[in-house]
């Protein structure tokens, strides 16, 4: 297959064949001008040239290349005469000067020839140029190597370690490392010791196992991974050679590692060098670009290559990149316009307006227009309060000239006991408010009210947070004790405190450090203490059970270390907690620390989902560093504004609910159909398995009944998930069975099954044409015209007034089922079936079925 | 992208036949559509009538009880079975398995299948990836077989679903299957279990008054579906309509209904019973019938759970109570095909998510053992009557021709029509992935 970057494609079909060859042979002749961007209109003015040291801004400072495998990655970056930034580390000469002590490549690769210090200079034929300075030390010079330092990322770099290889708790083919090398010293005894020393060869290093398998030159099931007379090689070989030291206990380990830059704005088809620094404890630092390892979050947006070239493909939008080194890791954000044009528009509403627009004005990318009264007043309804509005309220809202009225129903449906309602079963699903068997049923439907009382009497977040984390008693008493009886072992207690509340996957960290942040067993152990106190006794019920604080020092112990860990947040040093205190109550005051960097954005990124359809972060519990908002402004705001509120959750909602961003049509315009990720309209949302049920009871006037709850209970009402089991359309539909505090475990998938459930079941047949339901009365109802129904059937269903085609249409199909010579009920009964069929055709539309 | 030279599976990444002849033509000078089908035709493409029914043994059988005996083994190894000849000499099975015993000339037997996770789950058998995060999934997650035919093939009829999933759900939720995946939910399997039956007849009313709701329906929703960038709202529109065409024609109905076929015939089969064996799934051989008719009618992948596998005590009590009624459904499965003609054309295969271990614990029983496993093919056009690969003496791993799990997904894709290697489904972020990665096709087999 032969592919033609797209820019060439436009005008193919006048191309003659020769023309197409032409490309294909000389492909590269298009790729340097364009890809630096600068033009006579908007030529280069500067460069600079960095090595990434600290200090290397300071034109005297020198960067140390110590011992013969030690590289250094250049980054010369121009600036345009517009102010923007572009790569030009591979579109200069470098000159090094004395010669002889380094040579540089053409992608700025420095490679160390001899000791001494040289000059270097990056510049352009009659442009501008930009210099630094390097040193060389230890050449010739066999300084011992440090095996966590030097060697592990070697193994991490060439994917011996990862996941699908050796790095696997199996190892792989007898031979195992530990995960990405964050057990240095389980590594060396897997090389060193296991296998009776068989893998490495002292006395002729290249004789090892370890090398023959890695360069190929015995069969190896990973084929080639090291060359010969690499760096890495003959960093290996060395180390062997020396008989393969470990590295002393005072050798400097990383402390952090930097990537330069941070943050780039590039267009299609750009590429750009990274540049890695890692630093030392010792003060030192080192460029390891080529010994990191990098992964894109939008692949076809951004790829990234080994040694650390990121290039742009055709998408426009926004890529992280993740460097990760030993176990630090670092993000490289990408921006790369859709070059739209905006309009300026009304000035933004709110603070989510300001940082939406100013992210669509990056991007160039233009959002639709507002979205009209009646969407909103549906979409609202639904997204509040889980139900659609009634035609009484549409009419109203509709005919309203109030100019403030968006605002005022916004808070109408606020104060209302459904809104406690919907949100109640959002958080019964996400506190695993399950039932077990009979002997829990107590217990869930006083969690479910506690909870919605919660919500209904918007007691501040961080409020009830703290009574479910600090749970103690017996349910009767304190219903949220409920949540520990679901979250029973010590290990679900870190992994949903830590996921609901901080948005942080902790659990990775049990066995082994997370890969892709910096949470290490020792960030688990400690986090995990503060449960160490918690203790049960059997309750007053069967099957119940009290929790409380048993007395005692709270500690956990790290497997690996064998030590114990006092309890410790986040990133914060350990705490100091008395015996008489309860752990919990320290976990709970340092996660509703007005500071704390988890608490306020977990929740205001699980609200901004529910409202606009996707999480500022994705998913929206999966907040790290290596996973960054695609608007992390919007996201400090929002959760700056919720705290200075008091963790009030109406006032997030409204806020949310009041922005131009919320209020978009879902309609894409010309530019913005592909957006799905920056918000310049509302994406829409199918109805959740509880409201769809819900509204199809509402607009048919025919209730579902569920075992055990009063007549009219509605589907957003149960209290917990032992009623999807008699449900097959609650089942069907995906609503979850609270077993996770995952809120992905509800699917939105669409299969056959449910349209055939929509379209064809007993059910919803029952529904449709019952003789006391809305199809058969409307009817009926003399008093009313055929247009007066329709109308109607449309507010019930869609929340509008059917447009004049609709109208005509239902219409012509009433009068044309209802046509007849016969008897007078027989005619009657052919206008309920007409009735019926339109109501039917409504509720299975896709304006019906999706929130939009 | 610009294709200059035909592989006909390229198409399967949303190129339009016509997409690819106009470019193909410009490209190659003029390549005519006659030549177009012919290059086709010569990569073995353009049949629609090839099927598979996979038959998974939620648990884990054991290799050693079953396929490859070892009566010479040690007693705490060998078990309590004796081997049995089959109509193939040479060949050797379990004595509770005499009926496949006398048409192991139409069965292969691969006896060192590897590569499998220690995972009691479908996931690999399904889609012949490592599950969870260590199989590398693209967002979305691998599709299992059934799925990348829908995908690459789509339906052989509008009424008839490419891929139907029979199984019952299970109480170990990793034993179910007919997962989404990054092909997304247009290409899970039709689940004809429980209350959707009910869905699938017409309910009170006519024929003639669903077409005209049908028509009614279809002049309501004018809403765009590329609102929707998730492709929810465009397989809403196919699956309604795949649904009208279910309602419409009792084609599907008909393939599902078990009771159209011979008491004799069932019998030979072995009936069975739709309760579940303990957390896994039953011993219900109607449904073999069922799915030999569904790929009849024109069904592309028909997935069955079978037995409860996972013997970690009394391995030979349980040996005795399962392996007579697999025996059973499974040789009258292959027979029936064969009498049928459909040999060729559809492929079985009975396999679950590893073997066991080779000694025997303190209960009797045996327990995981992901290093060597077993796997039963038949049809397909392969070459049958013989067992792959042999294991140790004591039946720990593979003393020759280990075969990949991998390698049996090439194979069953070859059986299929479908080149692996070279064949790609493009994931939501349109990075291309291969069927199968590294492996081919066993050439024992094919």
């Amino acid at each position: 297959m032969v592919t033609i970057p797209r820019s060439s494609l436009p005008g193919v079909t006048s191309l003659s064949l020769a023309t197409v060859l032409l490309l294909l042979v000389f492909p590269a002749r298009a790729q340097s001008p364009q890809s630096t961007a600068a033009s006579d209109a908007n030529p280069l003015v500067a460069l600079t040239l960095e090595t990434g040291r600290p200090g290397s801004t300071d034109p005297d400072a020198v960067a140390r290349l110590r011992g013969s495998e030690a590289r250094q990655q250049l980054l010369v970056t121009g600036r345009l005469r517009d102010g923007r930034l572009v790569d030009y580390t591979r579109h200069v000469h470098y000159e090094s000067r004395p010669a002889g002590i380094i040579s540089i490549d053409k992608t700025g690769f420095v490679t160390p020839l001899a000791n001494g210090s040289v000059r270097v200079t990056a510049g352009i034929d009659r442009g501008p140029s930009a210099v630094t300075r390097l040193s060389v030390r230890e050449i010739g010079q066999s300084r011992r190597v440090n095996f966590p330092n030097e060697i592990v990322p070697i193994f991490t770099k060439s994917g011996c370690n990862s996941g699908g290889c050796h790095g696997k708790a199996s190892g792989q083919n007898g031979f195992r490392l530990s995960l990405f090398g964050f057990e240095p010293q389980e590594d060396f005894e897997f090389l060193v010791i296991e296998g009776r020393g068989r893998r490495l060869f002292p006395a002729a290093p290249e004789r090892s196992l370890l090398l023959l398998k890695a360069t190929g030159s015995v069969p190896h099931g990973g084929g080639l991974r090291v060359e010969r007379n690499s760096p890495a090689y003959d960093l290996l070989s060395r180390w062997i050679r020396q008989g393969m030291p470990y590295g002393g206990p005072d050798d400097a380990g990383v402390v952090g590692i930097r990537v330069l830059p941070a943050h780039r704005l590039m267009s299609r088809r750009q590429e750009q060098q990274l540049l890695v620094t890692a630093t030392y404890s010792d003060g030192s630092s080192k460029d390891v670009t080529r010994l990191c390892q990098y992964e894109s979050n939008q692949k076809e947006l951004a790829e990234v290559s080994p040694s650390g070239l990121v290039r742009v493909g055709e998408q426009a939008g926004q890529s992280a990149v993740m460097v990760r080194f030993q176990d630090q890791v670092a993000v490289f954000r990408v921006t790369v316009p859709y070059g739209g044009r905006l309009t300026e528009g009304p000035p933004a509403e709110s603070f989510i307006d300001r940082w939406v627009l100013s992210k669509l004005r990056t991007l160039e990318l233009p959002p639709s227009e507002p979205c009209d009264d009646a969407t909103f007043l549906r979409r609202t309804s639904i997204d509040i309060t889980g139900r659609l509005p009634t035609p009484a309220q549409a009419k109203k809202f509709l005919a309203d000239p109030h100019p403030d009225k968006r605002r005022r129903w916004v808070d109408r449906l606020l104060a209302s006991p459904d809104y406690a309602d919907y949100f109640a079963n959002k958080w019964s699903a996400i506190l695993r408010n399950k039932r077990r068997d009979d002997r829990s049923t107590r217990g869930n439907f006083l969690f479910h009210a506690w909870i919605r009382r919660s919500l209904l009497d918007n007691r501040p977040y961080d409020q009830w947070m703290r009574e479910i984390v600090t749970a103690s008693g017996e349910i009767s008493r304190n219903p949220a004790v409920t949540w520990f009886r679901e979250v029973k072992s010590i290990e679900d207690q870190v992994q949903d405190a830590a996921q609901i509340f901080l948005g942080v996957r902790l659990q990775c960290a049990r066995c082994h450090h997370h890969p892709y942040e910096q949470w290490s067993q020792q960030d688990y152990y400690g986090f995990a203490a503060f449960f160490s106190r918690l203790a049960r006794k059997p309750g007053t019920q069967a099957g119940e059970e009290v929790v409380f604080h048993d007395r005692g020092t709270a500690a956990a112990v790290n497997p690996k270390t064998k030590l114990p860990v006092m309890p410790t947040g986040l990133g914060t040093g350990a705490f100091d907690i008395s015996p008489e205190q309860d752990p919990r109550q320290v976990l709970a005051d340092w996660m509703a620390d007005k500071d704390n960097p988890f608490f306020a954005r977990m929740l205001v990124n699980r609200y901004w989902k529910h409202f606009m359809g996707r999480g500022l972060v994705e998913p929206e519990d999966d907040m790290r560093g290596t996973n960054p908002a695609t608007n992390p402004d919007l996201l400090d705001a929002l959760a700056g504004h919720f705290v200075q509120s008091g963790f009030d959750l109406k006032e997030l909602i409204r806020t949310i609910c009041q922005s131009g961003t919320y209020q978009r049509s879902s309609h894409p315009n010309d530019q913005n159909a592909d957006d799905s990720q920056n918000f310049s309209r509302y994406y829409p949302k199918r109805l959740t398995a509880e409201v769809l049920l819900d509204a199809i009871d509402q607009v048919t006037d025919v209730r579902s009944e569920f075992p055990g709850q009063p007549s009219g209970t509605r589907a957003v009402q149960l209290p917990d998930d032992s009623f999807n089991a008699d449900s097959y359309f609650l089942t069907l539909f995906g609503r979850p069975n609270n077993a996770s505090a995952s809120e992905s475990e509800r699917t939105h998938d669409a299969n056959l099954a449910q349209s055939l459930h929509l379209l064809n079941s007993p059910k919803i047949h029952e529904k449709v044409s019952d003789p006391r339901g809305r199809a058969v009365r409307l009817a009926n109802d003399s008093s009313l015209t055929d247009e007066e129904r329709i109308r109607e059937l449309y507010l019930w269903t869609l929340s509008r007034l059917p447009e004049e085609p609709e109208m005509e249409f239902a219409l012509g199909y009433i009068r044309k089922r209802s046509r007849g010579s016969d008897a007078a009920a027989a005619a009657r009964s052919r206008l309920e079936e007409a009735y019926q069929d339109t109501l039917w055709a409504l509720l299975n539309t896709k304006e019906f079925l999706f929130n939009h | 992208m610009l294709t200059i030279y035909g592989k006909g599976h390229r198409m399967c990444d949303g190129m339009s036949r016509r997409n690819f002849i106009q470019i193909g033509a410009l490209g190659m000078g003029g390549l005519t559509m006659p030549q177009l089908l012919q290059a086709e035709k010569q990569s073995g493409l353009g049949r629609s009538d090839k099927a598979i029914i996979m038959i998974y043994m939620p648990g884990g059988p054991p290799h050693q009880d079953m396929y490859e005996l070892k009566p010479d083994a040690p007693s705490e190894i060998r078990g309590e079975f004796q081997a049995i000849k089959t109509n193939v000499p040479g060949i050797h099975v379990c004595e509770h398995l005499p009926r496949l015993a006398r048409i192991m000339d139409k069965l292969v037997l691969v006896r060192t299948v590897v590569g499998a996770e220690n995972s009691h789950s479908s996931y690999q058998c399904m889609t012949g990836r490592i599950s969870g995060r260590r199989g590398n999934p693209p967002p979305g997650g691998w599709p299992e077989l059934g799925s990348v035919l829908s995908k690459l093939k789509g339906p052989t009829d509008p009424a008839i679903p490419p891929y139907v999933n029979l199984s019952h759900k299970s109480r170990h939720s990793e034993y179910n299957f007919g997962r989404p995946s990054f092909l997304g939910v247009a290409h899970t399997p039709f689940k004809p279990q429980g209350d959707i039956r009910n869905d699938m007849t017409l309910n009170g009313i006519s024929l003639e008054r669903l077409s005209d709701r049908r028509q009614l329906l279809q002049s309501f929703d004018r809403f765009r579906s590329d609102v929707d960038r998730t492709g929810l709202m465009e397989g809403l529109d196919s699956f309604q309509e795949q649904a009208f065409d279910v309602l419409t024609s009792s084609r599907l109905l008909k393939a599902l209904d078990v009771e159209q076929e011979s008491a004799k015939l069932r019998d030979r089969y072995g009936r069975g019973s739709p309760r579940l064996e303990r957390d896994a799934a039953p011993m219900h051989m109607d449904q073999f019938v069922v799915a030999r008719r569904l790929v009849e009618a024109g069904v592309r992948c028909v997935t069955v759970s079978f037995g409860y596998w996972d013997w970690h005590s009394t391995n030979f009590k349980n040996g005795r109570y399962y392996l007579p009624a697999f025996d059973q459904g499974v040789s009258a499965l292959v027979e029936d095909l064969h009498q049928r003609g459909l040999d060729k054309d559809v492929s079985v295969i009975a396999w679950g998510e590893f073997g066991r271990t080779p000694k025997i614990n303190k209960d009797a029983g045996r327990d995981h053992w992901p290093r060597n496993s077993c796997a039963l093919m038949a049809g397909g056009g392969m070459r049958a009557g013989q067992a792959i690969g042999s294991t140790n003496r004591l039946g720990e791993e593979p003393k020759e021709r280990p075969v990949h799990v991998q390698e049996i997904f090439a194979t069953l894709y070859h059986n299929l029509g479908i080149d692996a290697a070279r064949t790609h489904l493009t994931d939501l972020n349109d990075r291309p992935h291969y069927l199968v990665d590294g492996h081919m096709p066993m050439p024992e087999l094919v």
